[in-house]
């Protein structure tokens, strides 16, 4: 199955790469955005020194992972981030005819080649933020040692939650609206120590939306702001247990589905 | 009036979404409630200089998120690219109606809806978890709605600008984003543009993202400096002649392909 994934991915990056220029473009310009973005936050770190006593480069590291694990999802799986329109218009019918899983075909169809931007801006954020722990005499060895895991954990999250919505949307038959709720807002609240939140919105990220596990869990371990030794362990596993799940529902989904016959 | 008749006809087509978008406001209002979290946390323990204490920054937050239904979440471009690519636009052009005003009303009918059915929702909802803000001077009701009237027309402008840029080029999504970024940075939305650091705390308020979404919530709290609505108003009076001019040119560009 790797190998499939691996021709067919090939070739829908052959495909785009005939215009490398848009690549580069949109690359940049989203980049550009995102660390706009950042300089916002760093604006309000920079007035008020920190946020629930988390200074501006801890928060960096929460922010690093999220935008790289997002973007990563976002780079890998934009037509499941988009299903909407596969039931809405009946495009699933022709990936259910094929011999190969229809997850499968969804995930090489496309790849946001844009969102390469944000990645980069993710990891340059997290090494600017490793370069100031350090010069504030942390020791950073484990959290270099630990951001890929979490990049990685934190986009098989993002993509278990962008998963189980477009499961739910066979029912629904709409998602667009929906995705507010569970990616784009949990994604903008990553970014922050989920601390900050409302007792119910906390729990919401250490359940349903499992967001917590990504950056914010792991780093009160790493930066020694008094979490257990094993809360790094639970991120890849948070990760997995998520992935199954979505799996689940997805699978439910499919064998729900009855195409609109358009 | 004739464009009074569109403001109107395109409020009723948005109708048939109110439900779906009544409950959307739950999870919109959630962005709004991070950003009072984050500065809660924020502010908490510290010495605060200036009006922004945690209560006036939660009414500034919530406000936010309300007007941003009205002078920001507009359709990109005004849906002006898609009629190019489609072509119809050569047949909006030759309507009796001047087509800057045409697609400014048939915006403005859907802003009026989204003020309905997501500002005031939006409002009440993060009004219950901090408060509500009632100006004692009738007056500031008075300028708040023309500030917001303000807001709306500079944000509908820069849309439409950018719509019909697609004359001239194939695609408006970067541009349309590189907006929108913009707007976002420089408008006030996550933090009140007078605490921005340097030199963008110095120019951000003359510039007209800040008519969109700052100088509207400041207006309402009533801490707008005085030469807020003039900023407004000028960024008002040189968008639309741009867009006259440009409209113009988008017109002899028509002709010249044939439409």
């Amino acid at each position: 199955m790797f190998a499939l994934y691996r021709k067919l991915i090939a070739a829908s990056i052959r495909s785009q790469m005939q215009y490398k220029i848009n690549f580069v473009t949109s690359a940049a310009t989203t980049g550009m955005i995102m660390v706009l973005d950042f300089i916002i936050l760093s604006a309000i770190l920079y007035r008020f020194h920190d946020v629930v006593g988390w200074n501006i480069y801890e928060v960096g590291m929460l922010y690093g992972i999220s935008s790289a694990s997002v973007s990563l999802y976002r780079l890998f799986a934009p037509e499941i981030n988009d299903f909407e329109k596969y039931i809405v218009q009946g495009e699933l019918d022709q990936l259910l005819i094929r011999p190969v899983s229809p997850l499968l075909l969804l995930l090489t169809r496309n790849l946001d080649l844009s969102r390469v931007g944000g990645l980069v801006q993710g990891v340059s954020v997290l090494v600017i933020s490793l370069s100031g722990l350090a010069v504030e005499g942390k020791s950073i060895m484990g959290l270099v040692l630990f951001s890929p895991v979490a990049i990685l954990s934190g986009g098989v999250i993002y993509f278990s939650i962008g998963l189980a919505t477009a499961g739910v949307a066979f029912w629904t038959h709409q998602m667009k609206d929906m995705l507010t709720f569970t990616i784009y807002a949990p994604a903008n609240a990553s970014n922050y120590p989920i601390g900050l939140y409302p007792n119910w919105l906390k729990w919401l990220f250490f359940s349903a939306i499992p967001i917590a596990y990504m950056n914010y869990l792991p780093m009160l371990t790493l930066l020694g702001k008094g979490g257990e030794w094993f809360y790094p362990l639970l991120t890849p596993i948070a990760a997995a247990v998520a992935f199954y799940f979505a799996r689940m529902l997805w699978n439910v989904g499919i064998r729900h589905y009855h195409s609109t016959g358009s | 009036m004739v464009y009074w008749r569109i403001i109107r006809k395109s409020y009723r087509r948005n109708l048939q979404y109110r439900l779906s978008h009544v409950i959307n406001n739950v999870a919109s209002s959630i962005f709004g409630l991070v950003f009072i979290a984050i500065w809660t946390g924020v502010l908490s323990g510290k010495q605060v200089y200036g009006p922004y204490d945690v209560k006036t920054m939660g009414y500034y937050i919530a406000i936010c998120q309300s007007v941003l239904w009205m002078t920001t979440f507009i359709s990109p471009g005004l849906n002006v690219q898609i009629a190019v690519r489609s072509g119809a636009v050569s047949l909006d052009m030759i309507k009796p109606v001047h087509y800057l005003w045409y697609m400014l009303s048939q915006e403005f009918g859907r802003l009026l809806y989204n003020a309905c059915y997501r500002s005031v929702p939006i409002g009440l909802l993060l009004g219950l978890v901090v408060g509500f803000f009632f100006p004692s001077d009738p007056f500031t009701y008075f300028s708040f709605i023309l500030s917001l009237l303000l807001g709306t027309y500079v944000g509908m402008l820069l849309f439409y600008l950018t719509g019909i840029s697609s004359f001239w080029t194939t695609e408006i999504r970067w541009v349309h984003l590189i907006l929108l970024s913009l707007i976002f940075g420089l408008g006030g939305q996550m933090i009140p543009i007078d605490l921005m650091p340097g030199m963008i705390g110095k120019v951000a308020p003359y510039l007209p993202f800040s008519a969109m979404i700052y100088y509207p919530v400041m207006t309402l709290l009533e801490l707008a400096p005085p030469y807020a609505m003039l900023v407004q108003a000028g960024w008002a009076l040189v968008l639309t002649a741009v867009a006259l001019l440009v409209t113009n040119m988008a017109r002899r560009k028509l002709e010249i392909q044939g439409g």
